[in-house]
């Protein structure tokens, strides 16, 4: 079988590929090539490049350089990062706790309607999803539209119909940035909403039986049961949407450019800009070297996550 | 309270639920078809009407054909192809060997992948745009596409592996056993066993390809060369406020192929994404 490989060259070809060679088939080397190329020259050479840039003082105008740790201090002692980082940290908490609330009620009555067969339950599922497959500067321009206090602007008109006044919705900062976490609550909740949904079919049927003989009512069933079988797949999900939270600045562009002033300018943003609007890539590279460390530290929570839960 | 009125007041739990999230999914969508067939006068009248007094088209042609959308949208499929295919075939024998094969290392590679995934694209394209520059490859499809494969590869391993681990490894032993080499057995056996798995990864990848911002963004400003994702943001910097009609319109058009393929293709998709999202 696999020595068929090596049929017709010359012996030492046919040592290399033969089943114990590298090349063998029955190794990994030929089958893992083509991935580990792709690994090689988008991954490895960009990240080693980044942490390069980070100790100079590269601007994107100037094609000379030199190495220097002054970068390194002077982007992490400007108090702008600082800011950055609170404006993030606080679109990605705030990003989290509503997507989970959210996902797991609509999980939770989706579960119910397909359980109970009630009409509407693959209507709900498609709607949701709809807004999490829309490329995300659409999302930032529907919603940029629906923020709008022009008189097209949906939100102020819903507001105005239930006897409310109008908000500014994009001009104070901190509407903004409560603006920015709508948009990505609208887009990720079905992520949530879709990984929740797998976590309640597989819980098995016998333990709410068991819980009504025992005489527990719906709210216990869901305390005592749903949560804790959910617990799983609760903590993958935070760490899946910390990720794609700090990520996200396609739907910031349209909806605010980061502002009114700095507002919502969260860390990708803000790495975007120094290069890009500053031309500073020894300066953006340090942000995109932090970027890259939050990235790992959540891979290795998350591995952590995964092996316990079995699934790796 | 009997069994049965804990059943409807479920029920109607369910519904209100249903509503609520209607009106959040829904609303903004339906309003943004509405102001999209709406005239520049219209899109000014302060009433929650959905259906306008003189609906028209006008705002789509002026938008395909004016604005260029047309050749955005093109331009956003050929990406969107190229790049999944591109990470169908760069992802497939590896997935086969991460399923199939006994080596040191195999797990740890499996973390580093899934790793990968976790990085900003923006970090991958930073240097690469330098890079690209001094190789005159900025402004090039190709060099964009081959972003693309990369950045949707690591998703594209983990779910495939996913699908080779449902295929029983007795399959691709037998056809070896009647004189199949493994790649034979890969290829003759074993891939077209998962071709509902390879259909639900080919369409999940295109469709965050199809959304795909910050590669091109970084790596391509010659507007006959933009995809959509560009495009309408450029549309909407230039565009007066007082034809946010047409900006819907362009909405509609650039949100309208990935929402149609998911609809028709939800089947596959869903399921990919309980079991591939929860591994990676």
């Amino acid at each position: 079988m696999a020595s068929r490989a090596g049929a017709g060259t010359t012996p030492t070809v046919k040592r290399a590929l033969s089943p114990r060679g590298m090349l063998g088939e029955n190794r990994p080397t030929l089958w893992l090539a083509p991935l580990l190329a792709v690994v090689t020259l988008f991954y490895l050479y960009p990240a080693f490049e980044v942490l390069r840039y980070s100790v100079t003082n590269a601007s994107l105008l100037d094609p000379d350089y030199e190495y220097t740790l002054e970068t390194f201090t002077r982007v992490l002692s400007d108090p702008v990062l600082y800011k950055v980082i609170r404006t993030t940290a606080i679109f990605v908490i705030a990003s989290i706790v509503l997507q989970l609330l959210l996902g797991l009620m609509i999980a939770v009555a989706v579960n119910r309607a397909s359980k109970r067969r009630l009409p509407g339950m693959v209507f709900m599922r498609s709607l949701v999803l709809s807004a999490w497959v829309m490329p995300g500067v659409v999302i930032g321009i529907v919603w940029a539209i629906i923020l709008n206090d022009a008189d097209y602007g949906l939100a102020n008109l819903l507001l105005g119909a239930v006897g409310l006044g109008s908000v500014q919705w994009l001009a104070t900062p901190n509407t903004a940035l409560m603006s920015v976490i709508i948009a990505n609550v609208w887009r990720g909740t079905a992520f949530s909403m879709i990984l929740q949904y797998a976590g309640l079919q597989s819980i098995p049927e016998e333990l709410y039986e068991a819980a009504e003989v025992d005489g527990a009512g719906a709210l216990q069933s869901f305390w005592y049961i749903t949560l804790p079988q959910l617990r799983p797949i609760l903590m993958i999900n935070i760490i899946l949407i910390t990720i794609s939270t700090l990520n996200t600045f396609d739907m910031i562009l349209p909806l605010t450019g980061g502002g009114p002033g700095q507002a919502t300018e969260v860390l990708a943003l803000r790495t975007y800009n120094v290069i890009f609007q500053n031309f500073s890539l020894a300066g953006g590279a340090v942000l995109a070297v932090v970027m890259l460390a939050i990235a790992m530290a959540l891979t290795l929570i998350y591995q952590r996550l995964l092996r316990s839960e079995g699934s790796l | 309270m009997g069994r049965r009125a804990q059943r409807r007041v479920g029920d109607a739990m369910t519904y209100l639920v249903f509503f609520f999230a209607l009106l959040f999914f829904g609303g903004p969508l339906l309003w943004l078809l509405s102001l999209s067939i709406r005239t520049q006068q219209e899109i000014f009248i302060t009433s929650l009407r959905l259906i306008p007094e003189n609906p028209t088209f006008e705002n789509y042609t002026e938008v395909l054909y004016t604005a260029q959308f047309s050749v955005f949208l093109l331009n956003s499929l050929k990406l969107a192809l190229a790049g999944s295919i591109g990470a169908l075939v760069v992802s497939a024998p590896a997935a086969y060997a991460f399923s199939r094969l006994t080596f040191r290392g195999n797990k740890l590679f499996l973390i580093g992948v899934l790793g990968l995934q976790m990085i900003s694209p923006l970090v991958v394209v930073i240097p690469l745009y330098r890079y690209f520059d001094r190789l005159n490859l900025v402004d090039s499809h190709f060099s964009t596409a081959m972003v693309y494969i990369a950045i949707l590869v690591p998703l594209a391993t983990w779910m495939l592996k996913g699908f080779f681990d449902g295929v029983p490894p007795a399959l691709d032993e037998a056809a070896m056993v009647d004189g199949c080499t493994r790649f034979g057995a890969f290829r003759r056996v074993t891939l077209p066993l998962i071709l509902p798995g390879l259909t639900s990864t080919f369409v999940l990848t295109a469709i965050l390809a199809w959304g795909e911002f910050v590669v091109p963004y970084v790596l391509l400003s010659e507007p006959s060369l933009l995809p959509i994702s560009i495009g309408i943001l450029n549309f909407q910097g230039n565009y007066a406020s007082n034809s946010t009609n047409v900006l819907a319109a362009g909405g509609v058009l650039a949100m309208l192929p990935a929402i149609a393929t998911f609809v028709i293709l939800q089947r596959f998709i869903v399921r990919a994404l309980t079991s591939g999202a929860i591994k990676g």
